[in-house]
């Protein structure tokens, strides 16, 4: 008896061994990512793409499932899976941890860190780039790894017309003098010249006047940067501009309480009439359109010393495709119907105050005001060959390097806030984009 | 008698040659019993701790980033550029306030809330379920809760403004308030582990000694200094000592509330850092060595806090 339990011990313990290294070794071992790659044929013989995509104030869930719906009605064999990125700023460094964990979905779309993802998107044929008017904008190392399906130029500067009348602002700035006069006003009558918050937010007027100061005189600043012809804190231009940025701050017309807001609250703050200009991107377009005072916005180009037009522009931020994409036909396929069925685009400008660069696109006549204001701006601009990068929002081989983006936003919050003066914020800049290369 | 005794020593032999075998079979099969009850826990432990924090010294010694498919040996080089890396130093800084804000008053405010909620009856019940919940909240749900709170409009300020605070605090926007604001939360939900901890040691302190004590004369506060407070330094020990591993390694409520923010790495902790250095700048190698910093800073202070606390314990 006292054997056989014996034997009967020894082979359960043998057992019990066995099933604890097959799970432990199970443990060990990367297992199959759920959210990314399953271009797998689906039931019914569909093509399953996954697709990564982010809300925000202007693009809800339901936004992106209307769009996908879209494509695979006309694409029956398509079957689109959303993954959704858990916030609009974040969703760069969410496909990045899901790239080096191989989980990256085979559609992303509105990636700004290409060259971090290089080897983990797919390129773009010149065959495939014939219908947008743009096809090498934001190209890394010459190879075309985003569809440049939009133009967006960052920032405008949305003004409220009722808070300028009560300060007793007749008309839009027109010099940069101009523009710190109506501050002056403004704050005088108690209302908060500029709404600011968040961290790319805060950040925006810093890009308007690098636009005027910096880029319209050298608009190759960033590549010979990324050669090391200049530096953030030796630039005499660059020191200029970040010293007029802080200076904004310094004279109490940027509120430094309100850079602890996030995006969301600070839209809303400026559509509360909490401040009367907001340096902001296209897209905020669409949002003020769908609000109730969207005939009480105007909209100006962030004015230079001298007076000139120069509108900060970015083209890019459509879909790209992962390079391990199981199902390349597929996701290409999706990629390219998403980005230039009409429907698609209409709904795009709508929602998202979008200038697809689409050859032979014309936007909708029934947008709204806020929109044909900054479109105008953005066509005017174009006429007079008056477009400059738009400075921390470039794409490719002349974007800052990976992670530097939003080192430079967060530096912002420490000019407004004080925390660092202009050679320490540049010279930190510098630190960091040396850690970067 | 020869024979005989040659037969009972063979029987004899045989006798202990069996009872080798069992013993020796009994060991074998208590080796087995072992390893079958041991093996499974070891193995996950080797798995999911032992071979990662193997793993990341070894890519702290390397140029690695995920996204990048070639990476190069480069010896100490990571942790060299650590000691001038103001970003890590300043996470640093941050982390040790963080550290000793959370350390201390949690300890301090939970054993004065347990001395006077150990009493009996449903209200004392209730308040200590009061207490506890902020602990089996979630992080991110209190983050989020306490986001709100101390927002600019929040109610905290809505309510100093209609009290004629014309410019209350930007508690999560000014840069040298945020770093506080954060503790506060911090120290708000552990305070209700500190709390049931400090219970459960008052519950095991002899009413015989400080009835002893009042009987020589010994007023609340003396008994208190005296005969309690020694008495619960094993419930110090472990309030301390997991206050120190949670705070040192904090990183959701950063996350969620400030994101290291307002501006550069005023809040930023040092697990804030090593994931934006990981994967947001992509230096997987360079994020490696952060973390085996991390772990020896760690390591370090348990040793030296259980060697410190625990010569005070007593022994009843």
């Amino acid at each position: 008896m006292s054997e056989k339990g014996g034997t009967v011990n020894k082979l359960f313990a043998a057992g019990a061994m066995t099933l604890a290294v097959a799970l432990a070794l199970s443990a060990c071992s990367s297992g199959t990512p759920s959210g990314g790659q399953s271009s797998a044929p689906a039931s019914g013989g569909k093509q399953k793409v996954s697709f990564l995509v982010f809300p925000s104030p202007n693009l809800p869930e339901s936004y992106w499932k209307a769009q996908v719906d879209l494509v695979t009605k006309a694409n029956p064999d398509l079957e689109v899976e959303l993954v959704a990125a858990p916030s609009e700023s974040e969703r760069n460094d969410y496909a990045k941890q899901l790239a080096a964990s191989g989980q990256l979905p085979d559609v992303q779309i509105g990636m700004q860190d290409l060259i971090a993802l290089e080897p983990s998107l797919a390129t773009w044929t010149p065959g495939e780039l014939k219908d947008f008017l743009c096809p090498t904008c934001g190209a890394v190392n010459g190879k075309v790894l985003q569809l440049p399906t939009n133009t967006q130029t960052i920032p405008n500067v949305y003004y409220s017309k009722k808070l300028f009348q009560k300060a007793g602002i007749a008309e839009p700035p027109k010099t940069y003098a101009d523009l710190l006069a109506d501050a002056e006003k403004l704050k005088a009558t108690g209302i908060t010249p500029f709404v600011s918050g968040g961290v790319f937010v805060t950040s925006q007027p810093w890009t308007a006047i690098l636009a005027t100061d910096l880029y319209a005189k050298t608009p190759d600043w960033m590549t010979k940067r990324r050669n090391g012809e200049v530096k953030f804190a030796t630039d005499p231009a660059m020191k200029a501009a970040t010293q007029k940025f802080t200076d904004l701050a310094a004279k109490g017309y940027l509120d430094k309480r309100q850079i602890g807001q996030d995006y969301p609250k600070t839209q809303e703050a400026f559509l509360g009439g909490k401040g009367a200009m907001y340096p902001m991107g296209s897209w905020f377009a669409a949002a003020a359109d769908a609000s109730d005072m969207k005939d009480d916005i105007g909209v100006f180009a962030w004015p230079g010393d001298d007076g000139s037009l120069h509108m900060p522009t970015f083209t890019g931020g459509g879909l790209s495709v992962s390079a391990t994409a199981k199902n390349m036909a597929a996701a290409k396929k999706f990629a390219l119907a998403f980005q230039l069925t009409k429907a698609n685009l209409d709904a795009s400008v709508k929602a998202d105050a979008l200038f697809p660069a689409i050859k032979g696109y014309t936007p909708p006549p029934d947008t709204g005001p806020v929109f044909k204001a900054v479109y105008d701006l953005w066509q005017k601009a174009q006429n007079e060959k008056a477009t400059v990068p738009a400075f921390s929002w470039e794409a490719g081989d002349t974007a800052m390097l990976p992670g530097m983006q939003g080192k430079f936003w967060s530096t912002a919050q420490d000019l407004v806030s004080g925390k660092k003066t202009v050679d320490q914020a540049l010279a930190f800049l510098d630190t960091e984009w040396e850690k970067s290369g | 008698m020869a024979a005989g005794t040659t037969i009972h020593h063979h029987k004899s032999g045989h006798a202990q040659a069996r009872a080798r075998r069992r013993r020796s079979g009994g060991k074998r099969a208590g080796l087995w019993h072992f390893l079958s009850f041991a093996a499974p826990g070891t193995l996950i432990y080797f798995c999911l701790v032992v071979l990662p924090i193997t793993l990341s010294f070894g890519y702290s010694l390397t140029d690695q980033a995920l996204l990048r498919p070639k990476t190069h040996f480069v010896g100490l080089r990571n942790y060299e550029l650590l000691l001038r890396d103001d970003t890590f130093l300043q996470s640093l800084r941050v982390t040790t306030i963080l550290t000793l804000i959370v350390v201390i008053v949690p300890n301090v405010l939970g054993v004065a809330i347990a001395v006077l909620l150990d009493r009996r009856g449903w209200l004392y019940n209730a308040l200590r379920s009061v207490f506890f919940t902020p602990m089996v909240i979630s992080s991110v749900v209190i983050s989020v809760i306490w986001t709100r709170i101390l927002a600019d409009d929040g109610p905290i300020n809505q309510a100093l403004r209609a009290l004629g605070v014309s410019e209350p605090p930007g508690w999560l926007s000014d840069p040298d308030i945020a770093l506080y604001s954060l503790s506060s939360i911090v120290c708000w939900q552990m305070l209700g582990f500190c709390v049931v901890v400090y219970l459960a040691g008052l519950q095991g302190v002899p009413q015989e000694l400080a009835e002893a004590a009042a009987i020589d004369g010994a007023g609340p506060v003396r008994r208190f200094w005296s005969v309690t407070w020694p008495l619960l330094a094993p419930a110090l020990t472990i309030n301390t000592v997991v206050l120190l591993i949670s705070a040192f390694k904090i990183f959701d409520h950063v996350k969620v509330i400030t994101n290291g923010g307002p501006g550069t790495g005023t809040t930023a902790s040092v697990a804030l850092v090593i994931l934006n250095e990981g994967f947001v700048e992509n230096r997987t190698g360079y994020a490696s060595a952060e973390a085996v910093v991390m772990l020896i800073v760690i390591a370090l202070l348990c040793v030296i806090t259980l060697r410190v606390l625990q010569r005070r314990e007593v022994q009843l």
